[in-house]
């Protein structure tokens, strides 16, 4: 085990929140495995949900006990990550109907724009852009026509 | 053996097919999602008006230089090219972050040659009598092999184990998702049609991976990896006096890697982290493995690349693909005619013995063009602008994992596992036993079931899981990788008060 950072009354909050979410999982789990016909599909994910629920109490009463209050998300800027997360998953929600790269550079525009901390001028904007283009469009290539994967 | 068919793989055509497979192969390796499967399969329909025996060499050079570009990406970006490659990010990316990128990607090479020519040269020499090994594993032995994968979750979890138990019992349930292994219930989707094809492995790797990396790099202005002032090229001296000194290291992963490449469907991720294991259990005092340590990303290159001749094995001798890589090549050659068994090595040993010379000349190849294209992919990393980095590592996320299975749902699973990574990773749930997990789960769970069914069949449950002398040996090692940090770490604290006593 690590040296926790402990002070007294601290809480790891975020741990015992995973832990409880990891016990919940598992008793969702041993919920499904009822609904199985066969006999042979339960014995491994009941056996899992059991391992999984009995190491997460242990995780929850050891972070009770001993605290690790060096965990947490740390320092950053939440927009830009969050930022980057949401605009890869609407590329993935705007692919079915705009076709893959619209979708992409979605996701690229996004990733740029949280990812640049220097700060924007119209050069530096028309050059990341040219960039972005051309990168995307190598990659699409190499997937589409030299791969033949079938990019929507 | 005919010493003929080495001037038949030398040929000048042979020669450029191997370089070209070489090439290929690394460069699709080193792409997020781009297995050594993939790169075989997409390049199979080249070879099919070729020789025989010139479409093994290519496809070879394509597999071999597939398994080692997955270390690039693994060092430089914390993401495995390939599944083989999760063990490299261990160690190869703390190394990255601490400024000896180039030195890592050199070790990498090194040890990928190695293991490639140690693969390579159980083909030629033992290849009949080791495939029998292959044919002496039975579920048994598959479930307790993947029990000893399980068992590497104490040692990865650096810092928590508890915490790394629970993690690796969460990649199992993920495991579980989807249309069940033995029968064909399905678990787990709560009525999700997106869920019914289960958690794709290599999109959960570049997820759990790669997504926390780019999550934690646009959140503050720093650096991606620690650059020296002037930019070095890859260091080569280094990386092979490194190597040298841990000749052992690198043969005995080497070997690891060549019998698990035997075993089918184990392959080469399963391959480099047992080989990362027992490297982190004979370590020497001092190293400080899953920091950069050096020893842990020979031992998985090592491994991974054995995996290639190794897997050759079962697939030329007794026809059943060692590896996914290897079932495509085995498409390939019955598309070609050829007819693999024993007889092979007989009646047309000219094939097999040129494409075993061509396996050699395509590995010793990787060696100058793996060190080139490092070179190049080390520079391009560190130099390149994080506003650059961050949008196309997102990009290749997503056409990379899009392309496993041509599923959007794939991507956004990809993703979400990715953020839910991210916070898990923020309260020391590390990725690599939730990986674990999910690769070893499928193995684990087919094997249990299958020696369950046998056992209660022939009426001897316990003989059928504890009465086998190779599932006994596998027990055994398990034991010894559990109890084994134990009894390093007090008989270090032993020696430690030792000395304090007699300082005093």
């Amino acid at each position: 085990m690590t040296e926790n950072i402990t002070k007294p009354g601290g809480k790891d909050i975020g741990t015992l929140l995973i832990a409880a979410i990891f016990v919940g999982l598992g008793l969702l789990t041993l919920h499904d495995v009822g609904g199985y016909s066969d006999s042979d599909s339960v014995v491994f994910p009941t056996t899992v949900a059991y391992a999984l629920i009995f190491f997460s109490v242990l995780v929850a009463i050891y972070s009770w006990l001993r605290p690790n209050l060096e965990n947490g998300f740390g320092s950053g800027d939440w927009w830009r990550r969050l930022l980057l997360v949401a605009s890869m998953i609407a590329a993935c929600l705007m692919m079915p109907y705009t076709g893959f790269l619209p979708a992409t550079a979605v996701a690229f525009a996004g990733s740029l724009i949280a990812a640049r901390h220097e700060g924007w001028g119209i050069r530096s904007a028309a050059v990341f852009a040219g960039a972005g283009a051309v990168i995307m469009g190598a990659f699409y290539a190499l997937f589409r026509f030299a791969l033949g994967v079938p990019l929507p | 053996m005919d010493w003929g068919n080495l001037a038949n793989a030398l040929t000048l055509a042979n020669l450029a097919l191997a370089l070209f497979g070489v090439v290929a192969g690394t460069v699709i390796g080193s792409i997020p999602g781009l297995s050594a499967t993939m790169a075989v399969a997409v390049l199979v329909p080249i070879t099919f008006a070729m020789e025989p025996a010139s479409a093994l060499i290519l496809l070879g050079a394509i597999y071999t230089g597939a398994i080692y570009g997955g270390a690039y990406s693994a060092i430089l970006l914390n993401t495995p090219g390939t599944p083989s490659a999760i063990a490299t990010t261990f160690d190869g990316y703390p190394m990255a972050k601490r400024g000896d990128g180039d030195l890592a990607v050199a070790i990498a090479c090194y040890a990928s040659v190695f293991g490639g020519l140690v693969g390579a040269l159980a083909l030629l020499l033992l290849a009949p009598p080791l495939s029998t090994v292959a044919l002496a594993f039975g579920p048994v032995e598959y479930l307790w092999l993947s029990v000893f994968g399980l068992s590497l979750i104490a040692s990865l979890s650096t810092g928590n184990v508890l915490k790394g138990l629970a993690g690796g019992a969460f990649g199992l349930l993920l495991s579980c998702v989807g249309v069940a292994e033995i029968s064909a219930d399905i678990r787990l989707t709560f009525g999700s049609s997106t869920m019914i094809g289960g958690i794709e492995v290599v999109g959960a790797l570049i997820g759990l991976y790669c997504i926390p990396v780019l999550i934690d790099l646009v959140a503050t202005p720093e650096r991606h990896l620690k650059v020296e002032d002037e930019v070095r090229s890859v260091r080569f001296r280094e990386g092979a006096l490194i190597a040298w000194k841990s000749r052992i290291n690198l043969l005995r992963s080497s070997v690891i890697g060549t019998v698990i490449g035997i075993l089918p469907g184990a392959g080469g991720s399963v391959a480099g982290l047992v080989a990362y294991s027992e490297a982190k259990r004979t370590a020497r005092p001092g190293q400080k493995f899953g920091e950069g340590e050096p020893d842990g990303i020979m031992a998985t290159e090592a491994a991974n690349n054995a995996t290639v001749g190794g897997g050759f094995i079962p697939t030329l001798v007794l026809g059943i693909p060692g590896t996914p890589p290897d079932a495509v090549i085995l498409g390939a050659l019955l598309v070609q005619g050829v007819r693999t068994g024993p007889a092979l090595f007989d009646g047309g040993g000219s094939i097999v013995y040129t494409f075993i010379f061509g396996l050699f000349i395509a590995t010793i190849l990787m060696l100058p063009t793996g060190l080139l294209i490092g070179r190049y992919a080390y520079k391009t990393i560190v130099t390149i602008p994080k506003a650059i980095l961050v949008p196309t590592v997102g990009f290749m996320t997503i056409i990379g994992t899009y392309a496993i299975r041509n599923s959007i749902s794939d991507v956004i699973i990809m993703i979400g596992l990715g953020s839910v990574g991210w916070v898990l990773s923020r309260f020391g749930f590390a990725a690599s036993p939730i990986v674990l997990g999910l690769i070893l789960g499928p193995i684990a769970e087919q094997g249990f079931v299958q020696a369950w069914i046998i056992g209660e069949a022939t009426g001897n449950l316990t003989g059928m899981f504890f009465g086998r002398p190779i599932s006994l040996a596998i027990i055994a090692f398990t034991i010894l990788t559990l109890i084994y940090p134990v009894i390093q770490s007090r008989r270090a604290r032993r020696l430690a008060r030792t000395q304090a006593n007699s300082n005093d």
